[in-house]
């Protein structure tokens, strides 16, 4: 292995960072590895992403409980919060997998290199479904109703989306493979 | 029958390593993949390509096909 640290800047690792995952040299993160914890962590991640993506909603149910200052206050922590918790989220599933959804072929084993691109061809699926019903809110939601106008510039469902589709591989990966 | 239905490829690699007191890890190492897909391997749950065959074969001086079958190993043999 070569000293220097190589950054793959188009799959956003690092080479150390990568291979410390793939050996079994730090335990710390271990008991992330099982698949029932994966699992939750997948759950906990889908929870999380669909908190962001109605935090568009979030004015509106902040002009419903309280009409002084505090809600704001209240409003802001809990919206940087969830983004937070998100990102903390996405990191420990990157972790849980041992960054393999994101590794370029050079660092992976073949079966490694088969898991990863078998995640991403039903990460591709479920996006695809991701985008339709998108598609179906921007179609039928303003029937429904289901938008309202304060404060409600679609920019938390954007967040949701990026998260989204930066995830769904490794939350493929985390559900289906039995060891990581 | 599916086109790309996936045949069943048996093989004594975890034989072949014992005999030749070696850990999944040191197998691994010296083949160049990670341990877990050694033991994939073994349990047959993943069917190497041919240059990871070759290489596992020459590492445990074994012929390709003493190692791998598409016909189960008779026991003890």
């Amino acid at each position: 292995m070569s000293k220097k640290n190589k950054f793959y800047w188009f799959e956003g690792v690092t080479e150390k960072g990568v291979n410390a995952l793939l050996s079994d040299e730090n335990p710390k993160f271990r008991w992330l590895r099982t698949q029932r914890n994966r699992r939750v962590l997948v759950v906990l991640m889908a929870v999380g992403l669909v908190l962001t993506a109605i935090g568009s909603y979030w004015p509106a149910m902040k002009s419903v409980f309280s009409s002084n200052g505090v809600s704001l206050v209240v409003y802001s922590i809990l919206a940087i919060s969830v983004i937070f918790l998100v990102l903390g989220g996405y990191s420990l599933l990157r972790i849980s997998v041992r960054s393999i959804a994101d590794a370029p072929d050079e660092l992976l084993d073949e079966r490694q290199v088969v898991v990863r691109n078998t995640s991403y061809r039903y990460a591709y699926y479920a996006m695809g479904y991701l985008i339709l019903g998108l598609f179906l809110l921007m179609l039928f939601g303003p029937q429904l109703q289901m938008f309202q106008s304060e404060g409600n510039d679609g920019s938390f469902l954007m967040i949701a989306a990026l998260f989204a589709y930066s995830s769904m591989p490794s939350m493929v990966m985390a559900w289906r493979e039995r060891d990581i | 029958m599916s086109r790309n239905q996936e045949e069943p490829v048996n093989n004594r690699i975890e034989e072949a390593r014992l005999a030749h007191g070696l850990s999944r890890q040191e197998l691994a190492d010296k083949v160049g993949v990670h341990y877990q897909t050694i033991g994939y391997l073994e349990r047959g749950e993943y069917s190497p390509s041919l240059a990871l065959s070759l290489r596992i074969a020459k590492l445990l001086k074994q012929e390709v096909s003493e190692l791998f079958s598409l016909t189960p190993f008779k026991k003890g043999k």
